[in-house]
C-alpha cells in the first residue's frame, strides 16, 4: 500500500487482522477524528495542493531578537552617522527605552562566497554557507514586544491561542513515521523561551498536533516513554503483560460498538506507542554518531555543546521521519539569549558563537547525507534591534526590520530578497511578514496557504490569517 | 440624481461586473480574501467606503474618481492593475459607468441581515404531539420525519453512570449503583437527579465547563506567565453560584458589573474575576501600552460575546463581519464598554456584614471631618460618648524596662518610677530597643507615655530643640523563655491623645519608615499612644518583650522621656482621649458648650471608628479588572474611559470617528448604543452591557445558554458550535427545540440551570441507549436527530477525578487557593520553571478535585494536555477528542497514574481477601459492573504475575472506563 487511500481504516484493520504493515498508523488516526482533515496526495509527492519539494523542516529560532545590523545586514551608513542623535524623539511602542545615538556595529563585516553576501565576524561558520542560503533581508512584524512577537513568528497572530506553524504542518501533512512524534521542539536546556509552551501550542487544532517537547539533556527525552523503574509492576515484562490484556479488553469492547472509530483509534494509539518505545531510544542516542560528526556540530566545546547536540538530534529526528523540528537558542530572560539590551560587543558574541558552528555542522551534515534534497532549514527570530544605541552600547527591540534565511530544497541558493533602509531601522523594499515566510514554507511543502484552513469560532482560520504571498524570488 | 433606466443594471451586469471580476477581484474582493489598500470592489459599499485613500468611485464624476486615476495610470503612485494597464476600451467602459451614476445592483457578498435563526425574536413554538415530555416531543417529531425511531432506554447501570459523570464528574459508588438498580420506585431516577443536583459536586463539575468557555486560568499566559494568587476567588464564586443556582440573568450581571448592581453584596466582587479571566501581557503593558490595551480589550470583547451570546463579534475588528450582521461600529462600541478598566487584583470585603460596618464607620469618619453636629450629637452617638465617659478607667501596669539599648549613641537611664530618660549624645536619628517584662499573663495592648522633664528642651517630651519628636515605627517582639528567636507581635491599631497634622500615630505602625507620629505644637505636656495587638499576647512567666522605637525622621527628633505600660483590658475599651477632651469630660454634661460637646464627641467617635475598622476582617482580593486594580505596575487607576475610535482595518494608525459604548445593532429589540447620563463613568458602561446581555428580549442570550447546557449533556449542542451562532457556525438540528427551551428557561424556569438540567436529563432522549444500529447509522451517522445517546470519552478532569475516587484517595475539600501538582524553582525572569514529574502525590491536597488544580496557562500539565485539556490561551466551548501515541504513553506510564494504580491496589487489598474478590471489586469500582468469568481468569493471572497494581493499570487505560455509554 503506497499511502493513504479512500479505504476506511476500520476496513483496513479488519482486512489485516489488526496488524499494521507499511502504512503510517498515525496517518489513519488523523484521518478518523475529522472528516475534513486534509489528505496528502501521492501524485504531489505528499503535498496537498501541488507537488511538494520539502518534506521536512528544521527551524532554528533565535529567542530574544537577533541584531540584524551586527550579523547579516551590513550598514556602512552607520559608521558615517555613528554617534548622531537622529532616532525617534518619542519612545516607540515596544521599545524599552528612548532611542539613543546611532551606533555602528562593533564587528567587522566581510563579503563571502560567489554571492558576495556581507556577514559579520560573529558568524564565521555560517558565512561559508551564504551561497546555499536565501535571505529575506526586510522581514518586519507588528510588534516590538517579545511575547506577541514570538507568537506572531510562530503562529501568525499577536495573541495566544493560535496553532503554530509546526502544528499546521502536522495537521496538513500528517506524519512520515509512526516511530517518532511528528512535530518536535527542542528548547534551550537553560529554559523555555518567552510565552513558555504557548509558542508550540496546537491552539484550536486537535491536541495531537502540538509540539512534543524533548529535553535533550534528560535521560527520558520523550515524556512518559517508559515507566519509572521504581514501579516494579511496570517493568518491561509487566508492560507487555498489561498491554496484552489491555488490548484484548479494548478489542472486545470495540467489537460491541463497531461503528465507533474512536475506540479503534485508541487501540491503534497503543500500538503506535509501542513502536515509539522501540524506535525512540535509538533516535535519541547520539553515541551512535562518529566522533567526527559530533565535532562538526561543536559538541566538543562547552560553548557550542548544547546547541550542537540539539542540532544533531534534529538531524537524527528528521532523518527518521519527524516532520518539523524546532531548535531554540536562548531561554527567556535578560541573559544567555539574543535580547542584547545592555552591551552588544559583550553579549552578542557568546550567544552567536554558541549557534554558529553547530549550524554550519548541521548544514554540512544534511548536505552530505542528501537530506537537503527534501529538507528545509530556516533561521529566524521574533524581531530585530535598533540601529540606535540603548544605554551606551546596547540595542533595543525593533519590529521594523530583521533577517531570516532559508537553506534547502526548493530554495534559490545564494539569493537575497528585500532591503532595509540605510540604517537598518525599517524594512524598505521587498518587505516580508511572517505571513509571507509561512506561505513560502507551506508552498514548498505542497500546501496552498490559503487552502489549509480549520473552522473555529466563526472563521476558517489559516496560518497566514488573511495575508501572505509566496516569496517566489527566493525559490528555485 | 435622476433614477436610471432599467438597462443600467444590465449594463453593469454584462460589462462592468465581468470587468471588475477579471481585472480587480484578485486583489480586491472577499472571495480572494484580499482587500489590498483596504479596498473591496465586490460590492457597492466596498467602493463607496473605499480603501485607505478614500472612496474609489464618485458617481457621475469620473474625473474625481480615484478608480479612474488608477486605471489611467495617471502617475507612479496611481497605477492599477499594477502589472499591465487595462485596454483602452475597458477604461472607457468604466468611465461611462461612472458618468451614468455608477449604478451597482450587486448585493453585498453575504447578505448579512438579521433574518437568521439565532437573531430572530424568541417565540415559544407549539410543542408537537407525541410525548408528554416537551423535549421528547420535539426529538420524536424530528425522528419521525426521517423515518427513524429512538433507541430503547439504557439499562440502569449505564444510566446511573451516565448521569453521575454528567452532573458530578465522578463515578457512582458500587453501593449507589446497587441501590439504584434494585429500586423499583418509578420516581427513583428523578430522585437521583435531585440528589445529584443538590450535591456540591455539581457546582464543581459544571464550573469547569464555564471556566473552559471563558479561558480562565491561574496565570497570565504570556511572555511572563506569572501566577495570579487571587484568581481562585472567581473559581470559587462560579462553583458557589452554580450550587446556589443563581438565575442566569443575575449570573450575567454579577460577572460584568456586580459592583454596580449589588454594591452592598461586596462578596460578589469575586464575580468580576470574569473580566480578568483571559491572558495578560505585562511586558506589552509596560512597553507598548496602546497596542496592549487595544488587544486586551479585544480579548475581553471576544470572550464576553462568545460566552454569553455565542457571537463572534471580534471578526468585525478590521472590517464589517464577513458573514454576520455585525458592523465595525458595533465592535468598537463593545470595546468602548471596557475602555475604562484594566486587569489586576481588586480588594473587597468578603463578608457583607463587615462591609456594611465599614461603610457605616467611614460615614462616621466623614461626619467628624465635616463636623456634622446632626450626626455627632445624634442620640445614638451621644450614648456612645456617654458610655465612654462612664467607662471605668482601664488598668495599666507599668512594665519593667530591664535592658535599655540605644543604637546610635544616646544614653538611656531607668528611673525609680520605671520611666526612661534619654540624655548625652544627641544623634540625628536613633533607635531604642527596650527589653521589658510585665506580670500580666494576657496583654491586649501597650501604652507609650511620652513624658516631660526639666532636662529637655521646652520640657520635652522630645529632645529636638522645639520639644518635638518623631516616632517612625513602634514594633514589638516576644521572646518566650528559652526561645532563641523572637516572634513579631503585630499591631493592628494605634490611637493617641494628640496627633500633629500629617503625623498621626497610625504612621508608627504602617511599616513605612519614612512616615512617623509627632506631637508639635503640643509640647511641654505629656502625651500617650495606645498600641493594640492584632491578637492578645499570652505570656508565660519569664517572657520578655522587646519594644523597638525607631526614630528616623532626622533632626534629632528623639523621644526624651517615656514609660511603657501594658493592659489586659478588652481592646474595645481602649481609647486615648486628647487632653482637652479629657478636661471637658470633667465638666457636668448640662454645662458644656456646643463647641465642647462637639470636641468631645469627635474625639470619642474618631477612636470608636478607628477601633471598629481595625476589628474588621482583612479584605480579600480577586484577580479581575476594574477602573482601579493592582498589578505588577502597582495600583493602576483609570480616571476616565479611554477614547475609542473606529480603526480602519483595525489598524491603530488609522483612527476614524469616536465611538460610544454599545452592543450589536442587529438586535433591534434593544438599544444598541447606550444612552448614559454620565458616559465618563465606566461602571455605567459595564452595567449597560450587562443589562443588554441579560435582557429577556435578547434572543441570543437565552438560545446561547440552553444550547450550551444541552451540549454538555449530550456531547454535542443542538447547534454544534456553542459559542458561534453565526453563519459560519453549525446549523441547528432542532431550531424549534432551542427556541422552546430558551423561552421556557427564561419565563418558566426563571433562569434556573438546575431546572434546565432536570428537564433535559429526565427526557427519554437523554435516557436512551447509545447503541448503534445499521438503519439509523446509514440515515443519520452523526446522530443529529438523536436516535441514540452519544457515547463520549470522559474529559481530562473526569478521568483524573475518577482515578482519585476509585483508588479511594479523593479529597473532597472545597475551595481556597489552587493546588499545584508540580514543583517549581525560580526561572530566568518572573516565570518559574515547573516540574510536573517530581511532584509528591502524597502531599496535602494532591488528590483534591481537578477544578482546584492550579492551571498554569502556558506551562500546561502534560498529562492533562494529552487528554485534551484545552490550551487556556483560547476560549474552549468544546473539548476535543484525540488519540495519539503520546496520550497512550501518558496514560500507561505517567507517574501520577502509576502511583494511583498502587493506591487502588492497596484499597483492593483492604476491601477484599481473595484475588477473585479483588478483581470483582475493581470492576465494580471502575466499570460499575461485575467481571465475567473470563475476565476474572485473565485478571487473576495478571495479578498473580505482575501484582494488583498492574490490574489497575489495565482498567484505568481501558476504553470501557474512559468512555461513557
Amino acid at each position: 500500500m503506497p499511502s493513504i487511500n479512500p479505504i476506511s481504516r476500520r476496513d483496513f484493520l479488519w482486512h489485516t487482522g489488526g496488524g499494521i504493515t507499511g502504512v503510517a498508523l498515525s496517518q489513519m488516526l488523523a484521518r478518523d477524528a475529522m472528516a475534513s482533515t486534509p489528505t496528502p496526495r501521492p501524485e504531489f509527492n505528499g503535498g496537498l495542493h501541488h507537488p511538494a519539494k520539502v518534506k521536512r523542516v528544521i527551524q532554528l529560532f533565535m529567542n530574544g531578537g537577533v541584531s540584524q545590523m551586527d550579523t547579516f545586514d551590513y550598514k556602512p551608513e552607520l559608521e558615517r552617522l555613528n554617534g548622531q542623535m537622529i532616532g525617534p524623539k518619542e519612545k516607540p511602542e515596544g521599545q524599552t527605552g528612548p532611542a539613543g545615538a546611532v551606533m555602528k556595529s562593533p564587528f567587522e563585516f566581510k563579503q563571502y562566497g560567489q554571492s558576495g553576501r556581507w556577514v559579520s565576524s560573529v558568524f564565521p561558520h555560517q558565512a561559508k554557507w551564504v551561497d546555499e542560503m536565501a535571505f529575506l533581508m526586510a522581514m518586519t512584524t507588528k510588534t516590538s514586544v517579545h511575547g506577541p512577537g514570538s507568537y506572531m513568528m510562530n503562529t501568525g497572530f499577536l495573541l495566544p491561542g493560535f496553532p503554530c506553524m509546526g502544528s499546521w504542518i502536522s495537521y496538513g501533512l500528517g506524519s512520515l513515521t509512526d516511530n517518532l512524534p511528528t512535530f518536535v521542539v527542542l528548547p534551550d536546556v537553560r529554559g523555555l523561551p518567552y510565552n513558555q509552551k504557548g509558542n508550540f501550542s496546537s491552539g484550536f487544532l486537535p491536541s495531537r498536533h502540538q509540539g512534543t517537547i524533548i529535553n535533550a539533556g534528560s535521560p527520558q527525552p520523550v515524556p512518559d516513554l517508559f515507566a519509572d523503574p521504581r514501579h516494579t509492576f511496570a517493568s518491561k515484562e509487566g508492560d507487555q503483560a498489561a498491554m496484552s490484556l489491555l488490548q484484548k479488553m479494548n478489542r472486545q469492547h470495540a467489537a460491541m460498538h463497531p461503528e465507533d472509530t474512536r475506540l479503534e483509534a485508541r487501540i491503534a494509539s497503543y500500538e503506535l506507542a509501542a513502536k515509539m518505545q522501540l524506535s525512540a531510544p535509538e533516535a535519541f542516542d547520539l553515541t551512535r554518531e562518529t566522533a567526527a560528526t559530533r565535532t562538526a556540530y561543536g559538541m566538543d566545546a562547552p560553548i557550542t555543546e548544547d546547541f550542537g547536540r540539539r542540532c544533531l538530534l534534529a538531524r537524527r529526528l528528521i532523518e527518521r521521519g519527524s516532520r518539523v523540528v524546532q531548535v531554540w537558542s536562548g531561554p527567556q530572560g535578560a541573559v544567555n539569549n539574543w535580547d542584547n539590551h545592555g552591551n552588544i560587543p559583550n553579549e552578542l558574541p557568546p550567544i552567536a558563537t554558541s549557534v554558529d558552528l553547530p549550524i554550519a555542522g548541521l548544514l554540512g551534515d544534511l548536505k552530505s547525507r542528501g537530506l537537503l534534497d527534501d529538507t528545509l532549514v530556516i533561521f529566524t527570530t521574533e524581531f530585530g534591534r535598533t540601529p540606535f544605541a540603548q544605554g551606551s552600547v546596547g540595542r533595543d527591540h525593533n519590529g521594523n526590520s530583521f533577517v531570516t534565511w532559508m537553506v534547502g530544497a526548493g530554495i534559490k541558493a545564494g539569493t537575497a530578497y528585500g532591503r532595509s533602509d540605510d540604517l537598518g531601522f525599517k524594512a524598505a523594499e521587498g518587505i516580508t511578514y511572517c505571513y509571507d515566510l509561512h506561505a513560502t514554507i507551506l508552498h514548498l511543502m505542497g500546501i496552498d496557504h490559503q487552502k489549509l484552513t480549520f473552522r473555529t469560532a466563526g472563521v476558517d482560520r489559516r496560518l497566514t490569517d488573511v495575508h501572505g504571498n509566496v516569496v517566489k524570488d527566493i525559490l528555485s | 440624481m435622476a433614477s436610471l433606466p432599467l438597462q443600467a443594471d444590465d449594463f453593469f451586469a454584462t460589462k462592468i461586473e465581468p470587468l471588475l471580476k477579471t481585472r480587480c477581484y484578485e486583489c480586491h474582493s472577499h472571495a480572494s480574501s484580499k482587500m489590498k489598500g483596504g479596498l473591496a470592489l465586490d460590492s457597492k459599499s466596498g467602493w463607496e467606503t473605499g480603501g485607505d485613500t478614500g472612496p474609489a468611485v464618485m458617481p457621475g464624476k469620473p474625473e474625481e474618481s480615484l478608480l479612474m486615476k488608477m486605471v489611467r495610470w495617471t502617475d507612479d503612485d496611481h497605477q492599477m492593475p499594477p502589472k499591465e494597464q487595462l485596454p483602452t476600451e475597458e477604461i472607457a467602459l468604466l468611465e461611462q459607468w461612472i458618468k451614468l451614476g455608477a449604478e451597482d445592483p450587486r448585493i453585498a457578498p453575504v447578505k448579512a441581515s438579521g433574518d437568521w435563526w439565532s437573531l430572530r425574536q424568541l417565540n415559544k413554538p407549539v410543542v408537537p404531539a407525541g410525548s408528554a415530555h416537551p423535549v421528547d416531543a420535539f426529538i420524536l417529531a424530528g425522528l419521525q420525519t426521517a423515518g427513524l425511531a429512538p433507541n430503547s432506554p439504557a439499562d440502569q447501570r449505564t444510566l446511573i453512570r451516565r448521569v453521575y459523570y454528567d452532573l458530578q464528574g465522578l463515578p457512582p459508588t458500587p453501593e449507589a449503583v446497587d441501590a439504584f438498580v434494585k429500586n423499583d420506585d418509578p420516581r427513583a431516577y428523578e430522585n437521583l437527579v435531585d440528589q445529584l443536583l443538590a450535591s456540591p459536586r455539581y457546582g464543581e463539575r459544571w464550573a469547569r465547563h464555564w471556566l473552559d468557555t471563558i479561558h480562565f486560568a491561574d496565570t497570565h499566559g504570556f511572555e511572563h506567565d506569572d501566577l495570579r494568587p487571587n484568581a481562585w476567588r472567581y473559581r470559587d464564586y462560579v462553583i458557589n453560584s452554580l450550587n446556589r443556582d443563581t438565575p442566569w440573568d443575575r449570573f450575567i450581571r454579577e460577572q460584568i458589573a456586580a459592583d454596580v448592581f449589588f454594591p452592598d453584596e461586596t462578596h460578589l466582587t469575586a464575580a468580576l474575576g470574569y473580566l480578568g479571566a483571559g491572558t495578560y501581557d505585562s511586558s506589552a503593558a509596560a512597553t507598548a501600552p496602546t497596542n496592549f490595551e487595544y488587544l486586551d480589550r479585544d480579548d475581553l470583547v471576544t470572550q464576553t460575546m462568545a460566552s454569553f451570546v455565542s457571537t463572534t463579534a471580534n471578526c468585525a475588528r478590521c472590517h464589517a463581519h464577513k458573514f454576520d450582521p455585525i458592523t465595525q461600529e458595533d465592535y468598537f462600541a463593545l470595546q468602548a464598554v471596557f475602555a475604562g478598566i484594566g486587569k489586576g487584583d481588586i480588594s473587597y470585603q468578603a463578608d457583607p456584614a463587615a462591609a456594611l460596618q465599614f461603610k457605616k464607620m467611614k460615614e462616621l469618619q466623614n461626619a467628624i471631618e465635616r463636623q456634622d453636629a446632626s450626626v455627632l450629637l445624634s442620640p445614638e452617638n451621644d450614648a456612645l460618648v456617654l458610655a465612654a465617659e462612664q467607662a471605668p478607667a482601664v488598668a495599666w501596669e507599668r512594665m519593667f524596662p530591664e535592658i535599655l539599648v540605644a543604637n546610635d549613641g544616646s544614653t538611656l537611664e531607668r528611673k525609680p518610677d520605671l520611666t526612661v530618660l534619654a540624655s548625652g549624645t544627641l544623634p540625628d536619628k536613633e533607635t531604642y530597643l527596650i527589653t521589658a517584662t510585665t506580670k500580666l499573663a494576657d496583654v491586649t495592648a501597650l501604652r507609650l507615655d511620652l513624658l516631660t522633664d526639666a532636662s529637655l528642651p521646652e520640657h520635652g517630651p522630645g529632645r529636638a530643640g522645639n520639644g518635638n519628636l518623631h516616632l517612625s515605627e513602634f514594633q514589638v517582639q516576644v521572646f518566650r523563655p528559652v526561645a532563641t528567636k523572637g516572634e513579631p507581635a503585630p499591631i493592628r491599631r494605634a490611637v493617641a491623645d494628640f496627633d500633629q497634622t500629617g503625623y498621626d500615630v497610625t504612621k508608627a505602625i504602617d511599616g513605612d519608615l519614612k512616615s512617623s507620629w509627632a506631637i508639635h505644637p503640643a509640647v511641654g505636656v505629656p502625651h500617650h499612644g495606645l498600641f493594640e495587638f492584632t491578637a492578645p499576647l499570652h505570656l508565660e512567666p519569664d517572657t520578655k518583650l522587646v519594644i523597638t522605637l525607631r526614630q528616623l525622621q532626622g533632626g534629632s527628633h528623639l523621644i526624651g522621656k517615656f514609660g511603657i505600660s501594658a493592659t489586659s483590658a478588652p481592646p474595645d475599651k481602649l481609647i486615648a482621649l486628647p487632653v482637652e477632651a479629657g478636661k471637658i469630660s470633667l465638666i457636668p454634661r448640662a454645662e458644656r458648650t456646643l463647641e465642647q460637646r462637639m470636641l468631645l464627641a469627635s474625639a470619642v467617635l474618631r477612636q470608636k471608628a478607628a477601633n471598629e475598622i481595625a476589628r474588621l476582617p482583612a479584605p480579600a482580593q480577586v484577580w479581575a479588572a476594574g477602573n482601579a486594580a493592582t498589578n505588577e505596575r502597582g495600583l493602576v487607576a483609570i480616571k476616565e474611559p479611554r477614547t475609542i475610535r473606529l480603526l480602519k482595518r483595525g489598524d491603530l494608525a488609522k483612527p476614524a470617528d469616536e465611538i460610544g459604548p454599545g452592543a450589536l445593532s442587529v438586535i433591534t429589540a434593544l438599544k444598541s448604543r447606550f444612552e448614559l447620563p454620565n458616559p465618563k463613568n465606566e461602571t455605567s458602561r459595564r452595567a449597560a452591557l450587562a443589562s443588554w446581555l441579560a435582557d429577556p428580549a435578547n434572543p441570543l442570550t437565552w438560545r446561547s445558554i440552553v444550547n450550551r447546557v444541552w451540549h454538555y449533556h449530550f456531547g454535542k449542542g443542538l447547534c454544534d458550535t456553542p459559542s458561534d451562532f453565526g453563519r459560519m457556525g453549525g446549523v441547528p438540528s432542532h431550531p424549534e427545540l432551542i427556541d422552546w427551551l430558551a423561552v421556557w428557561f427564561r419565563d418558566e424556569a426563571h433562569g434556573s440551570l438546575k431546572a434546565l438540567h432536570k428537564l433535559i436529563v429526565t427526557s427519554a432522549a437523554y435516557r436512551q441507549s447509545s447503541e448503534g444500529h445499521e438503519k439509523a447509522l446509514a440515515a443519520d451517522p452523526d446522530n443529529r436527530l438523536l436516535w441514540r445517546m452519544n457515547r463520549s470519552r470522559l474529559d481530562a478532569d473526569s478521568i483524573r477525578d475518577s482515578i482519585f475516587a476509585i483508588s479511594g484517595k479523593l479529597d473532597l475539600t472545597m475551595g481556597g487557593p489552587s493546588i499545584a501538582n508540580f514543583t517549581s524553582k525560580p526561572g530566568p525572569q518572573t516565570t518559574p520553571i515547573l516540574n510536573y514529574e517530581n511532584f509528591d502525590w502524597n502531599s496535602p491536597g494532591a488528590s483534591r478535585r481537578s477544578i482546584y488544580r492550579l492551571v498554569w496557562r502556558a506551562i500546561a500539565d502534560p498529562f492533562m494536555d494529552a487528554l485534551d485539556f484545552p490550551d487556556m490561551g483560547l476560549l474552549s466551548p468544546v473539548r476535543g477528542f484525540s488519540a495519539s501515541a503520546l496520550q497512550s504513553l501518558a496514560l500507561f506510564n505517567n507517574e501520577y497514574l502509576l502511583k494511583y494504580c498502587e493506591n487502588f491496589a492497596a484499597r483492593l487489598d483492604q476491601q477484599a481477601k481473595t484475588p477473585e474478590a479483588k478483581i470483582q471489586t475493581a470492576f465494580q469500582l471502575t466499570y460499575q459492573r461485575p467481571a465475567s468469568a473470563e475476565e476474572v481468569a485473565d485478571f487473576t493471572t495478571l495479578a498473580a504475575q505482575q501484582g494488583m497494581p498492574s490490574v489497575c493499570r489495565v482498567l484505568f487505560n481501558s476504553n470501557e472506563f474512559l468512555f461513557l455509554d
